[in-house]
């Protein structure tokens, strides 16, 4: 039954993509759009029909810390550096384990900071922005 | 005969210079590196060292990630024997095996078998690459769009028929897949299409972005779901060197798993994914005691990984000769050698020699040096993959991070990752696999394409795809592969298949 309810969730999510397609270059993406409506359709009756497999438990804190952590890279970066962003996206992903060690994390985020910006910066020459607000790069 | 040799000297003197060969030691190495990380595999791998390649002119860049490609190859077979994790869907047969073998001490040959017979497999694939690229890409020219149209619906429906779990989802898979490829910019408009308003989406999803949150982010939050249960292989490896009698045992399944892998690593829809399973199964049957397998039988390391090696070199064959990737981890290489100014396609050979044939050549020259730098640093793996998962998972994040950030300088880029790692997550925890979505996504574009051309050229009529008789072909052989798949009885043995 909930895989039902989760199946169906997910066609319906499907529809307003197949509405948004464009006129004229459109054509495509609006058959494809339909032809995937329908194969949802045809999963919901196969799941409705044949009992599948349990799903696995679902889990919020690991997806969503680390979501957030990755978000939190791209909108530091450029902004206020590799210097900050590197830490930062590490100690926020880091609280998405279960077995969240401090001092550890401080440390390896802080090592892999300097590794990257002498990997990445120094020796490959890519642009990214250190700190900004301190080194004006 | 005399073109092959020529060709393969001018490719071996371009990969033997010494730029080259330092890239390719590089690229072998660092591949080697992230592709032991346990739940890495060699798509994610490969985007997330697409920045190191940068600085370098196309041809090193493109050494360098064949490089990288056969070092995340290899380490997935290290992580595979060693842990008992596939990186991969391929080393998912070694896992079997080559564990067995490792905790009855024997880790180091089972590793060292897996090299020698991935080498021998790689010097014949590349051999093969040689013999046929060139009169595969004079046979390309000849294709129009119809053909084109009608090569890429068989192969993806061939990555139909491969794909593991039921058909229906697969097919959904691909037709996502071909979805996610219409947004951005119309091809010959230039109209915004599926944008949803973002600026940012009208070139379109980056593969990149697209290939690194469906199989590296969803992947770190699969593994996070799971409660570490690693047991690497305490103790000690033993000697890395098979004895002769192994070696003996040993020869006939790399040599028949070197054939199989070849031929099944060209066909267009992802067939290198079927090569080791075709192996392993073969040998089961070959063997006087088939109940050695699964306990540690060399023969079972040695056929699968020497076909898995095969079918991840010709794989190639598509992509350089046709511009059509055979499967995701090719599709990578496409972006990849975009990002370098390259397009891959029948022109490449003829146009730039030496970098085509000095790719090749260094095919050959990586499997080499991963054979002479693997075994030492076997050591060094082990150490690595001791490293607790929760500092693992949080270095490899902020790699992917830099990684994509830096392929377009864009913030963007970033969010889009992390927003396909969640679908990827989600993708996972439905039972769908990622794969045929990620072809169906890098066909999708070119389809278009070919489709538009081929119905332009015959003023809209659908006929030109029955009527030209090589696309008509292709189009029947397709149908009827996937009318085979849905039959009862192939659909049995196929789920059969899949268990072993």
């Amino acid at each position: 039954m909930i895989a039902v309810a989760l199946f169906a969730f997910w066609q319906a999510a499907d529809l307003p993509i197949g509405t948004l397609g464009g006129m004229g270059p459109g054509m495509l993406p609006k058959s494809l759009a339909v032809l995937f409506g329908l194969l949802g359709a045809l999963l919901v009756v196969d799941a409705v029909l044949e009992a599948g497999p349990p799903l696995e438990g679902w889990s919020i804190r690991g997806p969503v810390l680390v979501t957030v952590a990755i978000v939190a890279f791209g909108l530091a970066v450029r902004p206020l550096g590799l210097v900050v962003a590197g830490p930062l996206a590490i100690v926020i992903a880091a609280l998405a384990s279960d077995e969240v060690r401090w001092v550890e994390t401080i440390v390896v985020g802080l090592l892999m900071t300097v590794l990257c910006i002498g990997l990445f910066k120094f020796a490959l020459g890519l642009p990214i922005p250190l700190a900004p607000w301190l080194l004006g790069y | 005969m005399f073109d092959f040799i020529g060709n393969l000297g001018l490719g071996f003197a371009t990969a033997l210079s010494p730029t080259n060969l330092v890239l390719c030691f590089i690229g072998c190495l660092v591949g080697t590196l992230i592709g032991v990380l346990p739940g890495i595999g060699p798509i994610a791998t490969i985007a997330m060292l697409l920045p190191l390649t940068f600085k370098v002119d196309p041809t090193g860049a493109l050494i360098m990630l064949a490089g990288i490609y056969y070092g995340a190859q290899y380490g997935g077979s290290t992580t595979a024997i060693l842990v008992n994790i596939p990186g991969e869907a391929t080393s998912v047969v070694t896992t079997l095996d080559g564990h067995a073998m490792a905790r009855k001490g024997q880790a180091g040959i089972a590793l060292g078998i897996a090299a020698i017979g991935s080498f021998f497999a790689g010097t014949v694939a590349t051999l093969i690459i040689a013999a046929i690229g060139a009169p595969m890409a004079k046979l390309a020219l000849l294709f129009g769009p119809a053909e084109y149209f009608g090569l890429m619906v068989l192969g993806l429906g061939l990555a139909i028929v491969l794909a593991r779990g039921s058909v229906l989802k697969a097919v959904i898979m691909v037709v996502f897949g071909l979805l996610l490829a219409t947004v951005g910019q119309d091809l010959e408009t230039g109209q915004e299409r599926l944008t949803l308003g973002f600026d940012a989406l009208a070139d379109g999803i980056d593969f990149a972005v697209l290939a690194m949150g469906v199989f590296g982010i969803a992947e770190i939050l699969r593994n996070l779901e799971n409660p570490e249960a690693r047991n690497v292989v305490r103790g000690h490896i033993g000697r890395l060197l098979p004895s002769l009698a192994d070696l003996r045992r040993s020869f006939g399944p790399i040599v028949r798993a070197t054939g199989i892998g070849s031929v099944l690593g060209i066909l267009p829809g992802n067939g290198a994914v079927l090569a080791p399973f075709a192996s392993y199964t073969l040998e089961k049957k070959l063997a006087k005691d088939p109940s050695r397998f699964g306990k540690g039988a060399i023969e079972g390391v040695a056929g699968p990984e020497a076909a898995n090696n095969a079918g991840a070199q010709t794989a190639f064959i598509p992509l350089l000769t046709l511009g059509i990737p055979p499967n995701a981890v090719m599709a990578m290489m496409v972006g990849a050698m975009t990002i370098h100014g390259v397009i891959p396609g029948p022109l490449v050979m003829t146009k730039a020699p030496s970098l085509f044939w000095g790719m090749i050549a260094s095919m050959w020259i990586g499997n080499l040096m991963l054979l002479i730098i693997n075994l030492p640093l076997i050591g060094l793996w082990v150490r690595l993959l001791k490293v607790p998962y929760r500092l693992l998972f949080i270095m490899i994040l902020l790699f992917c991070c830099i990684g994509i950030y830096s392929i377009n300088n864009n913030p963007s880029d970033v969010y889009f990752t992390a927003f396909f790692g969640l679908v990827g997550y989600v993708l996972i925890k439905l039972g769908l696999e990622p794969a045929p979505m990620l072809l169906g996504f890098v066909l999708g574009r070119l389809m278009e394409e070919k489709l538009r051309q081929a119905l332009a050229l015959s003023e809209g009529s659908f006929m030109t795809f029955v009527e030209r008789p090589v696309s008509a072909v292709l189009l029947v052989l397709a149908l009827a592969v996937m009318v085979i798949a849905v039959l009862p009885a192939v659909r049995k043995g196929r789920e059969e298949a899949f268990q072993e």
